[in-house]
């Protein structure tokens, strides 16, 4: 098969930090060629430039083994190079026609009869690749399975035949990611060229053609998934196997924190959270299993403090109530707070690593009283945290948070909140995005935290996490906690659990 | 000659370029203050040129605007008279726009201040020693009061605040022509002004003519100073300031953070008209608070809401106000001709920020 896309001793930095040196890469046209690292490997980096969105300092890029150059996006939709972007791009509340139509090059027609033109476009080329769109809905009342369809149409209705998808599946369930990964296979096989960025050892097993493991900004090497297993791979990406935190059950003490039919307000005939029954014990992980969006990130808000209008009980011992307590109550009560976006809600990414990390124990004057804040000791607390946490990449308390990766990211997070030893501990997706040495570093924490008698509360849609770290499973399903396990717990029956009250 | 123009642009390989643009996050703060220093200058020279394209010989500028106005003494005390008020709206801009609070009634808040202060003084509130004192707390809290409304509007409503501040201006200065032009109207004569301060009423001058407005302007700063850098309610406004979920979610308490430096912003620009009041007009005009409101907004604009730049930006500002009305006598150059200079300035300034923001590097490609 010719080569599609070329990139050749490609090097970036940002800022002084070294993202890519001497990165190479090639995909063929007709192939799946998947692009695995850990997270700050560079493999987005590598493919921003693909894509146009970066310039690299040196290197070429060749397509069909013509030298290139890309000044933008603009230049990579006529290259016909098409990223879907982990993040995705889309406008709201335009409907999703709108938003194709948004990325095609302008042309003459009255703008309806264009929409119209496009409207039938995608419908044609949904129904094609076998995607259910109805390309007059709104993307705002899309899940995320279906915003990415949307982006992936886009691209191809663009007329990209190199496809490059940024971890398609992080935000998809198995099964989506499964459907997902299979139609992508299809157009390789009908000639396209698709690269697949990824930090998940299955996908590349199941879908890849090729493989390249990137480490650190380089490209290590490239090789065929089929002749090597699972525990090779993740060693070439690592440097060294990880191994998975030893579980012994302990026993689990009083009730800490006791959820009593907690209900958000009705909306278009239903409920978010529709009835949350459940108990968190003192020495145990008590996790939240279930297919995304049945209402784990609202349930979240709400114990974590953000106003999220409900009604229902949250009895914390020693406390009481919890979701009418003030800030102050709640940091007097020791809850540690792990959510799931971190620099949405845990970390301020403009501000000092140091100013985030006193954000956690300014309240309780060990930085000084109201009138002062004692610089000299949040420096010194910062950096001793830093130390403790293997936070890697602070070179300096006064550094921005936005500069850490998100594995470094969240051990500061997680850094900040157990410098009061826990009572409870919140969790939501603690690892998701982060790379298997970080994830593991993430778990042992939470059973640190077990051990030492907090009640630890984690709330994931990755099943192998909570079937490594939980004593007690809760179902969520439709907003309710549909069924309970306990530890040894059955794979299949919670799966079951999972779909059937669906 | 052949016509062999490619039909396509060649295709350039990818290294070739000599200069490449980066996303810098973070900048040390000494190479930040040259840049701005540097657009400083470039607004400046541009400045300059249209001065001297206006008619103003080269030379002179250079004596009219250096040395006229920092080196002579007479001239040094104008600019310092002018900058106390302009450093305290520029205080206030600072304050409220930390909290993500767009603060366009600062003009609005002045003119109570200066109502309240007036209140004191036509009233006769209070003993004498006490009076000037006095007419700067009520004017304090006038500000702060026409600054609560809004705030609360926001926070409870989701009332826009650059809109409700905005207007707010308007009845603002409406009362105020209605007490000038009636019931304060001095009586002695047919101008619309109330009738002048007691020499007690006015804030005094400390040393040789050096108005005591200029070292109440500097501890206002330094208390602003601390206010947002050194003490816990910095803390909490920078977390407002950057994200308002992730210091909900850290237990910042939001709600008081706002009020808080809302009503502060409010006082200040209070004290402000106060400051215009007592300090320079010694009664209460119908104009005084002109063009104080866009200075504040454009002051905490080029310090980046720093009040220790904000009083150094002032201090700019006040000298570009003197040096613009030296010209207006010598060379009828328009006073409007200071507006555009302080417009050019900003956009120099806004500008910078690319070069803040971006770092461009030489690099030399493989093949270049």
């Amino acid at each position: 098969m010719p080569n599609a896309l070329q990139l050749e001793g490609v090097s970036k930095s940002f800022d002084g930090y070294k993202a890519l040196s001497d990165a190479s890469f090639t995909v063929k046209w007709g192939e799946v060629h998947a692009l695995l690292g850990e997270n700050g490997a560079g493999k987005s980096s590598l493919m921003n430039i693909a894509a146009g969105l970066y310039a690299p300092e040196s290197g070429h890029l060749l397509i069909d083994d013509n030298p290139v150059r890309l000044k933008g996006p603009a230049d990579a939709a006529r290259e016909r190079i098409g990223m879907v972007h982990q993040h995705f791009k889309l406008v709201k509340p335009f409907s999703v026609a709108e938003n194709i139509l948004l990325g095609l090059p302008k042309r003459a027609g009255s703008h309806r009869a264009r929409l119209l033109e496009t409207e039938r476009l995608v419908a044609e080329k949904a129904a094609e690749i076998g995607f259910a769109i109805d390309p007059r809905q709104t993307v705002a009342t899309l899940s995320i399975a279906e915003q990415q369809r949307v982006e992936i149409l886009k691209v191809l209705l663009a007329g990209a035949r190199i496809l490059i998808l940024d971890e398609p599946t992080a935000v998809l369930t198995d099964q989506e990611g499964e459907r997902l990964l299979s139609t992508v296979r299809k157009l390789a096989r009908q000639g396209a060229a698709v690269v697949l960025v990824t930090h998940r050892m299955s996908d590349v097993k199941r879908f890849a053609d090729r493989v390249t493991v990137m480490r650190g900004g380089r490209t290590i090497t490239t090789l065929d998934p089929a002749g090597i297993d699972i525990a090779e791979l993740v060693k070439l990406t690592v440097g060294e196997s990880p191994s998975l935190p030893e579980h012994t059950r302990n026993e689990a003490g009083p009730v800490r924190l006791q959820v009593r039919g907690l209900r958000s307000p009705e909306r278009g005939g239903r409920r978010i959270l529709s009835g949350v029954d459940m108990d968190l014990r003192a020495g145990e992980i008590y996790a939240i299993a279930g297919v995304g969006g049945n209402g784990q990130s609202e349930l979240a808000n709400v114990l974590m403090g953000l106003p999220e209008p409900c009604e229902g009980e949250v009895q914390v011992d020693g406390l009481g109530d919890l979701l009418s307590a003030s800030p102050a109550q709640r940091r007097e009560l020791r809850i540690a707070a792990i959510p799931a976006d971190r620099y949405g809600l845990a970390l301020a990414g403009n501000l000092s690593i140091a100013d985030n990390f006193a954000i956690g124990q300014v309240h309780n004057g060990r930085y000084g009283g109201f009138w002062r804040l004692r610089e000299g000791v949040v420096r010194a607390d910062t950096r001793a945290a830093v130390e403790r946490f293997d936070v890697q990449g602070a070179r300096s308390p006064g550094q921005k948070a936005a500069l850490l990766s998100g594995g470094n990211a969240q051990k500061l997070v997680i850094a900040r909140e157990f410098s009061r030893e826990p009572n409870i501990v919140l969790a939501h997706s603690p690892s998701r995005g982060l790379d298997v040495r970080a994830g593991a570093a993430v778990h042992q924490r939470l059973l640190a935290a077990r051990d030492a008698g907090a009640a630890v509360l984690l709330i994931s849609e990755d099943l192998d996490e909570v079937l490594a770290l939980a004593d007690r499973i809760g179902v969520m399903s439709g907003g309710r906690i549909v069924a309970e396990f306990e530890r040894p717990a059955d794979r299949q029956a919670i799966g079951k659990a999972m779909v059937d009250h669906a | 000659m052949p016509d062999i123009a490619p039909t396509a642009a060649p295709r350039q390989p990818l290294a070739s370029r000599r200069y490449t643009l980066e996303i810098r996050q973070q900048m040390a703060w000494h190479w930040q203050a040259l840049i701005l220093a540097l657009a400083l200058l470039v607004g400046l020279g541009i400045s300059t040129a249209i001065l001297v394209a206006a008619g103003v010989p080269a030379g002179e500028l250079l004596n009219e605007f250096v040395l006229l106005t920092l080196f002579d003494l007479q001239s040094l005390k104008a600019v310092l008279f002018q900058a106390a008020p302009i450093i305290m709206v520029g205080l206030a801009g600072c304050i409220a726009f930390r909290a993500r609070f767009w603060n366009l009634g600062l003009e609005g808040q002045m003119i109570w201040g200066g109502i309240a202060a007036t209140a004191i003084s036509l009233f006769e509130v209070g003993p004498e020693a006490l009076r000037l004192p006095l007419m700067g707390l009520a004017a304090a809290l006038a500000g702060l009061a026409w600054a609560l409304a809004p705030v609360l509007l926001k926070l409870n409503l989701r009332v826009n605040e650059i809109i409700s501040t905005l207007m707010l201006n308007y009845i603002a200065a409406n009362f105020l022509l209605h007490l000038v032009y009636g019931a304060w109207k001095d009586p002695r004569d047919a101008f619309p002004y109330s009738p002048q301060y007691r020499p007690f009423e006015r804030i005094p001058e400390f040393f040789d003519g050096y108005s005591l407005a200029i070292p109440l302007a500097l501890l206002a700063a330094l208390l602003a100073w601390w206010f947002v850098s050194l003490c816990r309610a910095g803390l909490y406004l920078r977390f407002v300031d950057a994200n308002l979920r992730v210091a909900t979610a850290n237990g910042v308490p939001v709600r008081q953070v706002i009020i808080t430096s809302v009503l502060l912003s409010g006082s200040l620009a209070g004290l402000a008209g106060w400051l215009v009041a007592a300090g320079q007009e010694s009664r209460l005009t119908q104009a005084f608070y002109q063009g104080y409101g866009f200075s504040g907004i454009l002051i905490a604009f080029l310090a980046r809401n720093n009040p220790l730049a904000a009083t150094i930006v002032a201090l700019l500002v006040a000298t570009l106000f003197v040096a613009g009305r030296n010209l207006q006598v010598f060379y009828q150059i328009p006073f409007s001709m200071v507006q555009l200079i302080q417009a050019l300035i900003v956009i120099c300034v806004a500008s910078s920020d690319f070069f803040i923001r971006h770092r461009i590097r030489r690099t030399l490609g493989r093949d270049a």
